[in-house]
């Protein structure tokens, strides 16, 4: 019965099975019922609600008094009162590219020759033991950031879902990343020349190919110059498919940046963006949004020197959708949550702080993700308690609809050294 | 091949041996090699090694005797008292209890606060790696010699680096501050008081031992791998070890028989002074405790034969992100363990990570388990990075509470660091290092409010006063403009008419 086989494996997902490992995907239906759910959409905050789910996508959000009497579900989970909301979706790291920082070939997020094709999804890899680590902190999706080369333009990002299946980028080369800012050589002047220059003979290229094509209309259109790939990107960059995610700490840099947007009508997310407290309402006002850590507060450098615990909270407040990301590597991504839960003890309202590890990321890059509403992807996680607190875990979760493994190598690890055995631990499996 | 050190070693040797010394205050040369045998000769001033030259000149803030009542308090003893007191008098711990009454005190209600020992970080790099982190301030790694026992990470402190404001703002209030982990022997590191001051030594905890930075694994390896000189290997790493020990044994021994001799009422010629090797020496006579950069069970295990086979104790190891592995080898030996609840991966030797690790560590009979940070960040919460293994660990079978996982970053890192006498508790006696939190400290949410150290308050969440800020920022945020909050001085001046420069002409 098939009631009984998602059961079953929803069993092992809560108490440890191994990875899944096939990629098809469960069309089985779901109801989840009793939730607490935070939908982080029009909905607000719903008790005793239940979210129904069929083929992977969330197919209605019942509030208390909504429930039909009868619900038609393959399956159905009492969340008893429990706290669903949204997969949180990380940033800004090198999930899937790195496996261990300091053994150069298993990193794959960087290379001399990259420019601003530089398409690092093509390295990704899903069976990376990070992924199922990073699940266990209620991280259903990823942005993905290669640091690229030595350019300006360092490459392309690129989005995943923590399934851990052959098929899990779900938008590669989704957004180009320029890394701005002070460095030791050189001055922070040519880099934000370089951006505008490049721009600016992106554009008029772009003029002078329309009007070259408009000339030639019903002559030899074989003649017409094909773009280049670069070409093609900066296109997507000035018609705003593309994001442009800016890294920039100073306000002077950012300042620059907003002043690229409106000149050239950029989709522009300001990335570390560690003094944006002192241009706030301009940031605003530009309707730009900020990946930013929540707990980075130390003045590491003289572009930094307004870093606080405070900022996320301050411009939240002064109107700027905040992206909450992890800082480093890739290794702790999932304690996203905590950050954000240091942001709301620094002055965050709750509600805000969710919305900055779901909604507002997938808002930034186009996810069908980030909410509990008809349509999205069921990338659901339900928690034992506050989502933001040290003492709550992850009970279950569903990227797609599919309920997925919360056990990782460090389980593995652990069992094998707190089971007593008379034989050496490597007999322990 | 340990070139420096080596060298260094057998000159020390050949001096010893053929008495071949400069020491300055044995200057006679009549009495060399003439009447060095025989007793009861007229003796030179004795050679005696300062072992605290740059001594503390911290002095304890202004302060008042305080009495705080009806908090939950965490003893780091092992105990919780609900609804309890504190008295803090003269800057010590008078009492802990309930119904506690004093006179002549300020009493402060502490309804629903939660109070603990002040933090204690025994690994952090603030100021020999402070903020900014621009290269005129990188202090913190003599990358130079696999060997550099000679350096003192306390003359590289930057007592201005913010760093130590915000740790304080988390109530950390003793941290040791080491050398990075590049050399076999990394140099001396130093235990602080976490008060502002302009000077190192107005920070020196007073009478706190010494450290010595030894590293094991991937880093001397690598560091020093890549210059063609050992170590490369870890092989090389444990001779590379393995030699200074044996030349820091020949050394204590000259210094020894010259201590002995000279009791004799002999005129013995001193050992030249050596400053790598008084500080091996110090370990070798138990002043200086053993600080081990190392994460893996093997070269543990190793590193604790390696201070069996030149009699002295291996102390703690740091980070021993495999300590989980062999729990029971580390508590046989009393070594502490100071490791972070979950950070790994960056190295091949951090990958074995388990967020249990300190719990299982702990779980052990006369264990010493620690939670450290060696983190600018993380140290602003300690208390949060005990919770997460706390957590953890209860959700796989321990059953771990507030007032075990407290000791973790206060009594255990006291012992650590040999100043479980003064500090890491809250018991009569004991200095009053006190944190105040607004809640439970294992949450989330929670802040420090008020921090002691020995009995003054240095920081308060909610008064200004109370807030200390560091010269670098200091300026940084000044208005250009003059505005109605700018000030006063200002705008009075500006309101004056500009007469003087015009009488001046």
């Amino acid at each position: 019965m098939k009631n009984t086989q998602l059961l079953t494996s929803l069993r092992y997902a809560l108490f440890g099975a191994l990875a899944v490992t096939t990629s098809q995907v469960n069309a089985e239906s779901i109801a989840i019922t009793n939730a607490t759910v935070y939908t982080v959409a029009k909905q607000g905050i719903l008790s005793q609600a239940t979210v129904m789910v069929d083929d992977g996508i969330i197919t209605a959000v019942y509030s208390k008094n909504e429930v039909p009497a009868s619900l038609n579900a393959d399956s159905i989970i009492d969340a008893k009162g429990r706290i669903l909301t949204p997969g949180f979706i990380a940033s800004g790291n090198l999930l899937g590219l790195v496996e261990v920082g300091a053994v150069s070939a298993t990193r794959d997020s960087s290379d001399k020759k990259a420019d601003l094709t530089f398409d690092a999804s093509l390295a990704f890899n899903p069976k990376s033991t990070l992924i199922a680590y990073a699940r266990k902190g209620g991280i259903t999706s990823n942005l993905v950031t290669p640091y690229g080369g030595e350019k300006v333009f360092t490459g392309q990002s690129f989005v995943v879902n923590l399934s851990g299946d052959f098929d899990s980028v779900i938008a590669p080369n989704n957004a180009v990343m320029v890394s701005l800012g002070s460095s030791s050589k050189g001055s922070r002047a040519t880099k934000l020349q370089t951006l505008s220059n490049n721009l600016e003979d992106a554009q008029k290229a772009l003029a002078k190919a329309k009007k070259a094509k408009a000339n030639k209309k019903g002559k030899d259109e074989k003649e017409a110059k094909t773009p280049s790939r670069s070409e093609l990107v900066m296109n997507a960059i000035l018609s705003g498919d593309k994001p442009l995610i800016a890294y920039a700490d100073r306000a002077t840099d950012i300042l620059f940046l907003l002043k690229l947007k409106q000149k050239f009508n950029l989709n522009l997310i300001l990335a570390g963006a560690s003094d944006a407290v002192l241009v706030s309402d301009e940031i605003a006002k530009a309707n730009v949004v900020v990946m930013m850590s929540a707990i980075d507060n130390l003045p590491g450098s003289f572009d930094s020197l307004h870093n606080s615990l405070v900022n996320v909270a301050k411009l939240t407040k002064a109107g700027v959708k905040v992206i909450i990301s992890n800082s480093g590597e890739s290794y702790n991504i999932n304690q996203l949550r905590f950050d954000a839960g240091v942001a709301i003890a620094n002055g965050l309202e709750t509600t805000s702080a969710l919305a900055a590890v779901t909604a507002n990321v997938a808002d930034s890059f186009n996810l069908n993700s980030g909410r509990i509403a008809v349509g999205k992807n069921a990338d659901l996680v339900l928690w034992s308690s506050d989502p933001f607190e040290i003492s709550t875990k992850v009970d279950a979760m569903w990227i797609n609809g599919q309920a997925m493994s919360l056990k990782s190598r460090q389980d593995a690890l652990r069992e094998r050294y707190t089971t007593k055995s008379t034989m050496p631990r490597a007999y322990t499996k | 091949m340990l070139k420096n050190s080596l060298s260094r070693n057998l000159v020390t040797n050949n001096l010893i041996s053929k008495k071949f010394a400069f020491t300055l205050l044995t200057t006679s040369m009549l009495s060399l090699g003439l009447t060095a045998c025989l007793p009861n000769e007229k003796q030179d001033a004795k050679v005696v090694i300062n072992k605290n030259p740059y001594p503390s000149t911290y002095q304890v803030l202004p302060a008042q005797s305080t009495l705080l009542t009806n908090a939950t308090i965490l003893t780091g003893t092992g105990e919780r008292l609900n609804d309890a007191d504190i008295l803090l008098v003269n800057g010590k711990v008078v009492q802990v209890g309930n119904d506690l009454s004093a006179e002549q005190v300020t009493v402060i209600d502490m309804k629903g606060k939660w109070i603990t020992p002040g933090i204690i970080d025994v690994h952090s790099h603030l100021g020999v790696y402070p903020s900014p982190g621009v290269e005129s301030h990188s202090d913190g790694n003599e990358m130079t010699s696999p060997n550099t026992s000679e350096v003192w990470a306390e003359h590289s402190v930057w007592p201005q680096d913010p760093g130590f404001q915000a740790a304080r703002a988390g109530g950390v209030t003793s941290l040791q501050i080491l050398p990075g982990s590049a050399n076999l022997f990394g140099g001396r590191g130093v235990t602080l008081r976490n008060v502002p001051s302009e000077t190192m030594q107005g920070m020196k905890f007073t009478d706190a031992p010494y450290g010595l930075k030894m590293a094991c694994g991937e880093n001397p390896k690598r560091v020093y791998g890549s210059r063609k000189i050992l170590p490369s290997t870890r092989m090389g790493n444990v001779a590379g070890y393995r030699s200074a020990w044996l030349a820091a044994t020949e050394y204590k021994r000259a210094w020894d028989k010259y201590d002995s001799e000279y009791s004799a009422g002999k005129n013995p010629e001193a050992p030249t002074r050596d400053l790598s090797l008084d500080t091996l020496m110090g370990v070798l006579d138990g002043d200086i405790l053993i600080h081990n950069h190392c994460y893996k069970a093997e070269e543990m295990a190793v590193m604790i034969d390696l201070g069996n086979e030149f009699n002295y104790r291996s102390g703690t190891f740091h980070h021993a992100i495999e300590g989980y592995k062999i729990a029971d080898l580390l508590a046989a030996n009393g070594n502490c363990a100071a490791m972070w609840p979950d950070w790994w991966g960056f190295k091949m030797e951090a990958f074995d990570m388990v967020e249990e690790n300190v719990a299982i560590v702990d779980a052990v009979k006369n264990s010493c388990a620690v939670v450290h940070s060696d983190s600018g960040t993380t140290i602003q919460r300690l208390n949060q990075e005990a919770a997460k293994v706390m957590f953890r660990a209860n959700e796989n079978g321990f059953a771990l509470k507030e007032e075990d996982a407290i000791k973790w970053i206060t009594a255990n890192a006291a012992k650590s660091l040999g100043i479980n006498d003064e500090v890491g508790s809250l018991e009569a006696g004991k200095n009053a290092d006190v944190v105040v939190w607004n809640m439970n400290p294992f949450s989330v949410y929670a802040q420090a409010e008020q921090v002691f150290i020995d009995g003054a308050k240095v920081y308060d969440r909610f008064d200004d006063k109370y807030q200390a800020k560091s010269d670098f920022l200091l300026g940084q945020q000044l208005n250009n403009q003059v505005n109605k909050i700018a000030d006063e001085a200002v705008v009075n001046s500006v309101n004056q008419p500009a007469t003087s420069l015009v009488t001046k002409e």
